[in-house]
This record gives structure tokens, C-alpha cells and sequence, in this order.
């Protein structure tokens, strides 16, 4: 089980994070689940002497989430790898790597999305 | 005016264990910025778990880095068996501490001889590396194979160990013991090894903070962080501290994993002597029940967070791990501006880079 | 100085700590999971169980045609399939799985003979 975990809205996201900031926690990482009904839940993890802290955040496909490698400039890698796997939205990065950092140009994008996939067999070899 | 020149640290680098890109700006023979690309090794971990059963899913989790194997394995495992209301008898704790001790020292003492051979020393990589294979022979001879040793399972262990074999663990610790006090003095005290490795790429420890590094990078700069004092396992009944040193240089990172092979030694020596006797596994029945969970573990690098959410059928619907090199990257880009080319190897070394973890 | 010496001494004198391979091999260790060499065709019962648990999907079983094979190439030597055999008849060897010439002839059908047991009244 998850211990202290609070579900928030995108617009406090910032403002809570800065507190965390303030009082001392340290960002772990953040984690993005597909809840398979059109929505993506991101998590943020927090730590301070061993006691983890939790936000919940429930975006719709497409919606804008804004970036909180200007306070924590450790989450700037985690937030390109989910901006390239699962295709959000994410604004305002630090160093933003332009969706290549780890898929390359071939690739299809956002492939950890729960998508139908349907592939042609065209005639012949 | 001094024009910038841009040096790309190319993907294949002799020092390198792993493929790693970054580009240098330099001016003249210093650096002023660095920007690091990775993504040579991403081969879709995650989602291929997604596809297989919860319980094949302990090979694949292995399978990550070869380094830490078996500590991938162990945050897997637990995560499931709290997640399932399982409780493994204590014999299992301590075995799955035995082994992971095992692993730390086999990792530190690679570390220790890739570093000798960033700084052109071969003979002293040759004899840390003897040493290793003292303890890749040990966990052939109890667990099966001697990178990737699949020793646990949910619910237990895979295999005991015998008495006899307990007994030929600690002569041969005791053995490893002796040879690292040889080369010990080598590494802390020697003129020229000491001219390479003190006062570079300092981080302090308000950096260090700011930039949320984890495992021996954070304890050299002072910050005292180790996960195994939280108890999880059978940690909690043995007893030993955090190595910490407070300059925060190469030299004090070499000092904390030095001292940190010593510590396992302890842990193995006190774990074998307090070892119950019981069961190894306990069978396991059913699906994980639908929710979510998070389990911690320290590594060699680190702290390694696995995140598990499961719907009440056999496949996971999410797992997700952050390994503790993802978490040491950016402060590596904070340390490489201001130091010379030549120490640039040594300097992406010392973070201990294990970039298959982090492009799993 | 002389701290070297007892050092020279003891490696003038010692064995080297290498062995001469390809001449002298290792001995591999009992319990090490080397590869699989087979099945003991005559025990198994075709239930499928050992090509539920692999995770490389690596072995295929056909109850119609009686044949067990294993792609060797895709087996990463778990010995998941050992341990979950009913009949035991997997069997594990321990020396090292060497390198092939070709990859189509390492799948290992072995069909079982299928009038066995009739004559033993006799």
C-alpha cells in the first residue's frame, strides 16, 4: 500500500511542490500509469528521513501539465522519458530533448500507451 | 577571446562499461558545458512486462543490469509479497541478505578495478578482479550461475545453503579480507593515485541535496543516507552504520566504497552466524489482489524504487522502476563544468554509471 | 625496500594463477546451471506446464505429435521448466553451453514410440 498519498489537481501541482521543496523533501521520481478509460494518472514520489510522500494527478490525453524541472532540476529526465513513452503534454522543460532522448526517428511514438495497433499486409514480398 | 570547441565523449569509450554519449564545450583545456544523451540500450523492459505472468516476470526484472541483479530481483519480490499478504519464514530473510551482500561486493570490487584502469594502473585491476572471482566462484557453487544468479523467488529462495558451504563462504570472505588490506594502502595512500584522485570534481553537500543524488555519491559528500537502516528484510536484527566522508571529491568516493566492501564482509559474517533454521520458500497460490505498491531497496549504486500495480489477473498492469544512475545524471552534469578533459573519464567513473539500469 | 622482496619471493616461487586453456578446462561446479540438454522422452506426459512457465518461450510441446523441443538459442537457462515438471524429466546439465554453427538444427524433437507398453504381458 501507498503510504500518505494525496490526490491533487494540476493547477496546485507547482504550488505543492514548492513546499515540499521548502520543508526539506527530496523528489524520488514520478511514474505514469494508463488507467486504460482515456485518462493517465502521474504520480510524484517524495522522501524526507526515510517517509515517502505521494501526489496523485489525473490528466485526460492531450491535456497541458507544467514542468517542475525549474524547482527540482532532477525530474528534467524523467519528465522527457514520459513526455516520449506515453505522449503528454508536458510544458515549460528545462532541457527538453525534443521527444529523441530515448526512442529514435523510426520508432512509433508514445509506445507504452494502451493502443489498438492495426498493421496492413500489403501483397507480395 | 577564446573560440569553444565541441568534443563529443563518444558512445564507445574504453573506460565505459556502458554506451554513454555526451558532448563537451570546451575552451581550451576546459569544460563549459556538458549535455548528456542516452537511450543506446532502451529495449522496452516495461512494457514487456506487461505481456508475461506475474511470476515470469522475477527473470525479466533480473535481467535489467547484470551488476545489481539481485537486488532487482529482491525489490520485485517483496513488493509482490506485500502486496499478496505473504509472509516468508525468517531462513529466507537471511539468505536473501546473504546473497545480496555477495552481490554488493562483487560490484564494488569491479568498480574498484575499472577505476584503477581509468588512471592507466592495470596490474592493480588485475588483482582487484582476482579477487572477484573469488566471489563469482562461490555463487556458482551455491546459486547456479555466477552473474545472474536467479536465487529468489516469490515466496522464499530458490536454493539453501548447506552448512559445509556456509563454512567455505567464510574462509573465502576471510581470504578477500586479507588481500583488500594489501590493496587498500594502495588506493588511499599512494602519491600518485592521490595526485588523480584529490580535490576533482567536488560536490558539495548542498549540491548534492538540491540535486537528489542517491547511495555512495551522496554519502561522500556527507549526507547520510542508507536505506538498509529502515530494517526492510533481515536487516533489521544485524548492526552496522552508514560510511560516511564529508569531502565530496573522487577521493572520498573511492574511500566510501572501499569501506563499504569491508561493511558486507561484517554483515556476511553476522548474518551466517545468526541464521535460524526453517523453511526456504513458502508456496504461493492465486493472483495479486487489485491495488497498488512501493517497495524500496538499496542497491550498490542506490536507492531503486519499484512502483507495481496489479487488477486481480495473473499480468501486472504497471510496473515501473527508477534505478538510482537515473537519479545520479543530472548531478553529473552539474560536477563536469570547470574540470579538465583529461579528468573527464575519471569524473563519469566515479558516479558509478550502470546505463542499462537506466534505459531499461 | 625490502618490504618488496618477500613479495618477489613469494611470486618467484608460487604457481601463476591462470590456467592453460584451451588445454586444461575448468571443472564446472555440481548444482551449476549449464544448459539443457534434453527431456527424457519416455516420462513426459505432454501436460504443457514447462511451456507455460518459460519466460522466453522457448520450448514448445505438441500432445498430437508427441514431440518436445526446445530452441536452444532463445533459452536464457532459468531451469524454470525443471523445477515445474510433474514428472521431473527435464534434464539440466552443468557444463557451459557452447557456440553453434547453425541455428535450425538446436531444436531437439524426439517422438515417442507410440505401441509402448502392450507387449509387457507377455
Amino acid at each position: 500500500m501507498i503510504e500518505n498519498l494525496v490526490e491533487i489537481t494540476v493547477d496546485q501541482l507547482l504550488a505543492e511542490t514548492s513546499k515540499s521543496k521548502y520543508e526539506g523533501y527530496r523528489f524520488i521520481t514520478a511514474t505514469c500509469a494508463d488507467n486504460g478509460d482515456d485518462t493517465i494518472d502521474i504520480l510524484y514520489h517524495f522522501d524526507k528521513d526515510y517517509e515517502m510522500k505521494n501526489y496523485r494527478v489525473t490528466v485526460k490525453k492531450g491535456e497541458e501539465v507544467p514542468s517542475i524541472s525549474k524547482i527540482f532540476f532532477c525530474g528534467v529526465l524523467v519528465e522527457n522519458e514520459m513526455k516520449e513513452l506515453f505522449g503528454i503534454n508536458i510544458t515549460n522543460l528545462a532541457i527538453d530533448f525534443g521527444g529523441h532522448m530515448l526512442l529514435s526517428e523510426e520508432e512509433l511514438d508514445s509506445p507504452m500507451l494502451r493502443r489498438q495497433i492495426t498493421i496492413e499486409k500489403r501483397g507480395g514480398k | 577571446m577564446s573560440s569553444t570547441t565541441v568534443i563529443p565523449f563518444g558512445p564507445q569509450h574504453p573506460v565505459l562499461p556502458e554506451p554513454l554519449h555526451i558532448k563537451l564545450v570546451m575552451e581550451d583545456e576546459n569544460i563549459v558545458e556538458a549535455i548528456p544523451a542516452i537511450g543506446y540500450v532502451h529495449r522496452g523492459l516495461e512494457k514487456l512486462t506487461e505481456t508475461k505472468d506475474f511470476t515470469q516476470n522475477v527473470f525479466i526484472v533480473e535481467r535489467v543490469c547484470g551488476i545489481c541483479s539481485v537486488m532487482h530481483a529482491m525489490a520485485y519480490c517483496q513488493g509482490i509479497e506485500e502486496l499478496m499478504n505473504i509472509e516468508i519464514p525468517d531462513r529466507a530473510k537471511f539468505l536473501r541478505v546473504i546473497w545480496a551482500e555477495l552481490h554488493r561486493i562483487h560490484s564494488h570490487l569491479l568498480w574498484l578495478g575499472l577505476l584503477a584502469d581509468a588512471f592507466g594502473f592495470e596490474s592493480l585491476f588485475m588483482q582487484v578482479w582476482r579477487d572477484r572471482e573469488k566471489v563469482m566462484d562461490i555463487m556458482e557453487e551455491t546459486a547456479g550461475a555466477r552473474v545472474v544468479i536467479s536465487a529468489n523467488t516469490i515466496g522464499g529462495t530458490r536454493r539453501d545453503l548447506s552448512k559445509e558451504q556456509m563454512i567455505k563462504i567464510n574462509l573465502t570472505i576471510d581470504e578477500i579480507k586479507k588481500d583488500l588490506e594489501q590493496v587498500e594502502s594502495v588506493f588511499l595512500n599512494n602519491y600518485t593515485v592521490k595526485h588523480r584522485l584529490v580535490g576533482r570534481g567536488i560536490l558539495t553537500k548542498a549540491e548534492a541535496q538540491e540535486l537528489c543524488t542517491v547511495g555512495p555519491m551522496a554519502r561522500a559528500s556527507g549526507i547520510s543516507m542508507d536505506l538498509r537502516t529502515t530494517g526492510y528484510s533481515a536487516y533489521g536484527k544485524l548492526d552496522f552504520e552508514p560510511v560516511i566522508h564529508n569531502d565530496g571529491d573522487n577521493y572520498a568516493r573511492t574511500y566510501v566504497r572501499l569501506k563499504e566492501v569491508y561493511q558486507s564482509i561484517d554483515l556476511i559474517k553476522q548474518a551466517i552466524a545468526k541464521i535460524p533454521e526453517g523453511e526456504h520458500v513458502v508456496p504461493v497460490k492465486g493472483n495479486p489482489p487489485k491495488g497498488e505498491v512501493i517497495s524500496r531497496v538499496e542497491q550498490p549504486r542506490g536507492e531503486v524504487l519499484y512502483y507495481l500495480r496489479a487488477n486481480g489477473t495473473k499480468n501486472l498492469e504497471r510496473l515501473r522502476l527508477r534505478t538510482p544512475t537515473f537519479a545520479n545524471i543530472p548531478s553529473l552534469m552539474k560536477m563536469l563544468p570547470g574540470s579538465q578533459l583529461a579528468d573527464v573519464p575519471l569524473l563519469i567513473l566515479t558516479i558509478d554509471p550502470c546505463i542499462s539500469c537506466t534505459e531499461r | 625496500m625490502f618490504k618488496m622482496m618477500g613479495n618477489i619471493f613469494k611470486n618467484l616461487v608460487s604457481k601463476p594463477a591462470t590456467r592453460m586453456y584451451p588445454f586444461v578446462k575448468r571443472e564446472p561446479f555440481e548444482n551449476s546451471r549449464g544448459h539443457i540438454s534434453g527431456c527424457d522422452i519416455d516420462k513426459c506426459i505432454f501436460c504443457g506446464i514447462c511451456q507455460r512457465k518459460c519466460p522466453a518461450d522457448a520450448i514448445v510441446v505438441d500432445k498430437a505429435e508427441k514431440s518436445w523441443e526446445i530452441d536452444q538459442f532463445r533459452c536464457v537457462i532459468c531451469n524454470a521448466c525443471t523445477e515445474a515438471c510433474p514428472k521431473k524429466c527435464i534434464i539440466s546439465s552443468s557444463t557451459h553451453k557452447t557456440s553453434q554453427y547453425n541455428k535450425d538444427t538446436l531444436k531437439v524433437i524426439q517422438a515417442e514410440k507410440p505401441t509402448e507398453g502392450v507387449g509387457k504381458d507377455a
